[in-house]
């Protein structure tokens, strides 16, 4: 059995049919042509595949398509704005918070579904916010500075 | 310290932001497990569930009859060598007369759809007798052990020895004798092993699969293919991290194979859990070390025993128990040694290259001890060290001169500075600090390498650099790309890298052993003067005069008042028919003599490091919290300040991960217990402390612009420093890792 679904993807309007427990992740790989999500683990245990599913981080290999039905969900492809990088992506860029690229579109949609919360969080808030992405070439020390310089630039 | 507002450099001495970035957090770099490929065919493995047996049967004819199977293949379908491996071609591509570890591949499975080849996945029946399970090092040296192969359970034993330890012990001060155990490590990159595989229109075979050294890949799927090498093209770029993980054959020679047989594309990923189960690991270790020093803390003798757990083959493990044996008389002068060193089987999955590759075993064992030494004789650690370094021109240990070694001597007085205890954040809180050296050699020691690389330049105004070697994170592309920059004095924006790609790039070798900088670095500015010397001359055409009064800046060649850009002469190049690309090879500098029972030590060029590292212990948990770490590093000149800083913090992530909390583990059948990040840990950024680098000035001529390597120096100290700041903390020492805490209380 397969459903049709039918939801915004970085602010434009998609639909799918696909078997309903099909993973979100899987439908933006290989239907929607959406590579920014990782299948690090398939298994919501290392954030690669992080979107925001109506403003909520979610790991998608945790997201059955059928639930996304009438949602919103931005990946990170859906950050820029008009050809202009999010602060975010630039602050990643500048800071040097990625290696191996793998788990930067995640960290970068934790940290916005994060800043989308709270646009002021305290360090630790921070911490705990990307707490759920593993980066395994060990760039933590700049993916918070990433972070903390563009919540100092939005307190300022 | 360097700083970058003093260099002389334009482009190196520079945190310039890698220059695949952009892709990165935009999200648009294709890594090789998100190609789709048109009509391409769904590819899996069938695995043993037996860790050591005998194979008397593997059953396909249902599988094969499953609508949509194109192939299912066994050892009985491989056209030449059944083989492969770094060092000794003894892995089988799949498993024939015995499996040595459980996941060892028995048939690959390729179909139209997911669920045919699943559904002939489960259709596949071995007939599998099985063997007693050797377990661990211990169980594989008893006398009455099953062999794991022929041979037996010892893959390499060698010993290595200098000056009369009984003799030096003797007359010793102090004697320590004591045993140190390091575990197993998984690489758990987020990118698991896999890739593409493809016949293109002129009948070569294409595998695009993430990896390290795209044309010893290359060599390994000849092999076993039975074709040349010029038939098959491997592109390695880019790949989602690798820390040695990927240095061996993963799923290149399976894709190889399937696309050959079928003449299909083919896409091959491991699932987590099997990433977990067949991936490789780092090599476990058992070192037995007695030391002797004199009363003024001199070091008079090291004996060491060395046992490495290679897993059920070889892949690096004849060249990782080379380092462990190069690294554990450290950086220390040590007159009278014997090493004896051994490589065993077990039937614990496949243990091959891990950042460090037996450095960080070999440096817990000399460094915990030097530690536990420094207390016996009431010296400081910093002093005990200072006092037995080697020094340049001195004749090391393994009679090679030590080129230098100042910048250790600068760390370590630096380090003077930053190691003290910090005050706890609370009560029963109790805090510690430890210290640790870091060297290691810098590439492939005795071994000769040939590294070739080479640059074109294009008309339009670019400059294409080209090497071999894999850019997996470690920001290899825009080191490269920063070195030629400096060398011809253009912008950096006109350089444009292709690497790890065969269909380009010329043989440079691969990115393992903190070499890629120094080889391919080198070989590109052989190139660039290639180059320049040939403009030169196209140049004196163009001026009509001769080369020797030209000269060259910035892009321009001059001569009175006229100028010519180096675009132009390519253009003119080209119109004449003559080629725009300049190739160089280089003979990478080295001892040519490995000492006696080694096959590559010495080292001509170390990286040095001292780290130093402040934990905090709750005494009601037994939780070790990693709060503060310094780390001093010598690696030459540093040609990215922030990526080679962002490398040492990941190294020493990597390395706290190694210490407290990382450690695979197999059940009594020999199946892995931990295979994905649920059930084997790494570190998350709440677990980061806070991470000072500071790079000592430092310039290895050989270099280039005076660099060495970063890759691994970081990770190779972090288990001693950290054992001694918990020594430091609760007053006990540890001999194991990693330091759980049931382990320490």
């Amino acid at each position: 059995m397969e459903v049709n679904v039918s939801f915004n993807l970085n602010g434009k309007k998609v639909s799918v049919t696909a078997p309903p427990a099909k993973s979100l992740l899987r439908v933006l790989r290989e239907d929607l042509g959406i590579t920014s999500v990782k299948p690090g683990c398939e298994a919501g245990e290392c954030g690669a595949c992080s979107v925001l599913l109506d403003g909520q981080v979610v790991t998608s290999c945790l997201v059955m398509i059928s639930q996304v039905d009438g949602k919103n969900v931005i990946t990170v492809e859906g950050l820029q704005k008009d050809g202009e990088l999010d602060p975010l992506q630039k602050s990643f860029i500048d800071e040097g918070a990625t290696q191996c690229g793998y788990c930067t579109p995640g960290f970068i949609i934790s940290a916005k579904g994060l800043l989308n919360e709270n646009p002021n969080p305290t360090d630790e808030e921070i911490l705990e916010g990307v707490s759920g992405n593993i980066c395994r070439c060990g760039a933590y020390p700049r993916i918070f500075n990433a972070i903390k310089k563009v919540v100092k630039k939005n307190v300022i | 310290m360097i700083t970058e507002s003093i260099s002389k450099y334009s482009y190196i001495n520079k945190s310039i932001p890698r220059i695949d970035s952009t892709d990165k957090v935009g999200g648009y770099l294709l890594y090789l497990t998100d190609l789709k490929l048109e009509n391409a065919l769904y590819a899996y493995t069938f695995r043993s569930k037996v860790a050591h047996g005998k194979i008397n049967a593997i059953y396909t004819e249902d599988a094969e009859k499953v609508n949509g199977v194109k192939a299912v293949l066994t050892y009985k379908d491989i056209p030449a060598m059944n083989g492969y491996g770094a060092i000794v071609p003894e892995i089988p591509v799949l498993a024939y007369d015995k499996v040595r570890y459980y996941g060892e591949p028995l048939a690959l499975v390729a179909a139209e759809t997911q669920e045919a080849a699943l559904e002939a996945l489960s259709m596949i029946k071995a007939d599998i007798t099985p063997l007693p399970v050797i377990h661990s090092i211990d169980e594989a040296l008893d006398e009455n052990a099953p062999k794991i192969h022929d041979k037996g359970n010892i893959a390499r034993h060698t010993v290595v020895r200098k000056g009369d330890v009984e003799k030096a012990r003797s007359s010793a001060y102090i004697v320590l004798e004591r045993s140190y155990e390091t575990p197993m490590q998984k690489h758990m990159f987020l990118e698991p092993e896999g890739g593409v595989a493809f016949v293109d229109e002129e009948g070569a075979i294409n595998v695009l699969a993430g990896g390290q050294t795209p044309y010893r890949d290359r060599i390994q799927i000849s092999r076993v293919l039975g074709i040349p090498p010029e038939k098959i093209r491997v592109k390695n770029t880019p790949t989602g991290g690798a820390f040695g993980g990927k240095d061996d054959i993963t799923v290149q020679i399976h894709l190889a194979l399937l696309a050959y047989k079928t003449k299909r594309p083919v896409k091959l990923v491991w699932s987590r859990e099997e990433s977990g189960i067949a991936g490789f690991h780092r090599t476990a270790s058992k070192i037995k070390l007695r030391t002797s020093v004199d009363r003024d803390g001199s070091l008079l003798s090291n004996e060491a025993t060395i046992y490495l757990d290679s897993g059920a083959y070889q892949s690096f493990g004849p060249t990782i128990l080379d380092v462990s044996i190069e690294t554990i008389n450290g950086p220390y002068r040590i007159p009278n040694y014997v090493i004896d060193a051994n490589l065993v089987y077990t039937n614990n999955g496949i243990a091959s290259a891990f950042r460090g590759f037996g450095a960080p075993e070999s440096n817990f064992a000399i460094e915990s001890m030097m530690n536990e030494l420094a207390d016996e004789l009431k010296l400081d650690p910093i002093d005990l060290r200072l006092k037995n370094i080697l020094k340049t021109g001195e004749v090391g240990p393994f009679n090679n001169e030590i080129r230098h070694a100042e910048g250790l001597e600068e760390a370590l007085k630096r380090a003077k500075e930053l190691f003290y205890r910090p005050d706890p954040t609370g009560p029963f809180q109790r805090t510690g600090v430890g210290i640790a050296v870091s060297v290691k050699g810098v590439g492939f020691g005795t071994l000769p390498e040939f590294p070739s690389a080479a640059i074109e330049i294009a008309p339009e105004g670019r400059v294409s650099i080209m090497f071999s070697n894999v850019d997996y994170g470690q920001g290899i592309n825009t080191g490269n790309a920063q070195l030629v920059a400096e060398k011809l004095q253009i912008p950096l924006s006109q350089i444009n890298v292709l690497h790890s790609d065969t269909k380009f790039a010329p043989d440079t070798g691969g990115s393992s052993a903190s070499r890629s900088t120094f080889n391919a670095g080198n070989a590109l500015l052989l190139a660039c003067e290639k180059a320049l010397s040939e403009l030169k001359m196209e140049a004196a055409s163009y001026f009509m005069t001769k080369s020797d009064v030209i000269t060259y800046k910035d892009g321009y060649f001059y001569f009175k008042d006229k100028t010519v850009s180096i675009y132009e002469l390519a253009k003119r190049l080209r119109f004449k028919g003559k080629s725009t690309r300049f190739e160089a090879t280089l003979e990478v500098p080295r001892y040519t003599e490995a000492v006696e029972g080694t096959l590559e030590v010495p080292h001509m060029v170390y990286m040095y490091g001292v780290i130093i590292t402040k934990v905090e212990i709750d005494e009601l948990l037994g939780k070790i919290k990693p709060r503060e770490v310094d780390f001093i590093a010598d690696i030459g000149n540093v040609i990215n300040p922030a990526i080679a800083a962002g490398q040492i913090e990941g190294g020493i992530i990597q390395g706290l991960g190694y210490s407290l909390i990382e450690e695979l583990n197999y059940d009594k059948d020999g199946k892995p217990l931990n295979i994905n990040y649920t059930t084997y840990v790494v570190p998350v950024i709440t677990d980061s402390p806070l991470i000072n680098v500071e790079f000592i000035k430092s310039y290895e001529e050989l270099g280039p612009f005076g660099a060495k390597g970063v890759g691994e120096v970081s990770i190779i100290p972090v288990g001693a420093s950290v054992a001694d700041a918990v020594t430091d903390a609760i007053g006990k020492r540890n001999y194991k890792l990693p330091l759980l805490p049931w382990r320490i209380i």
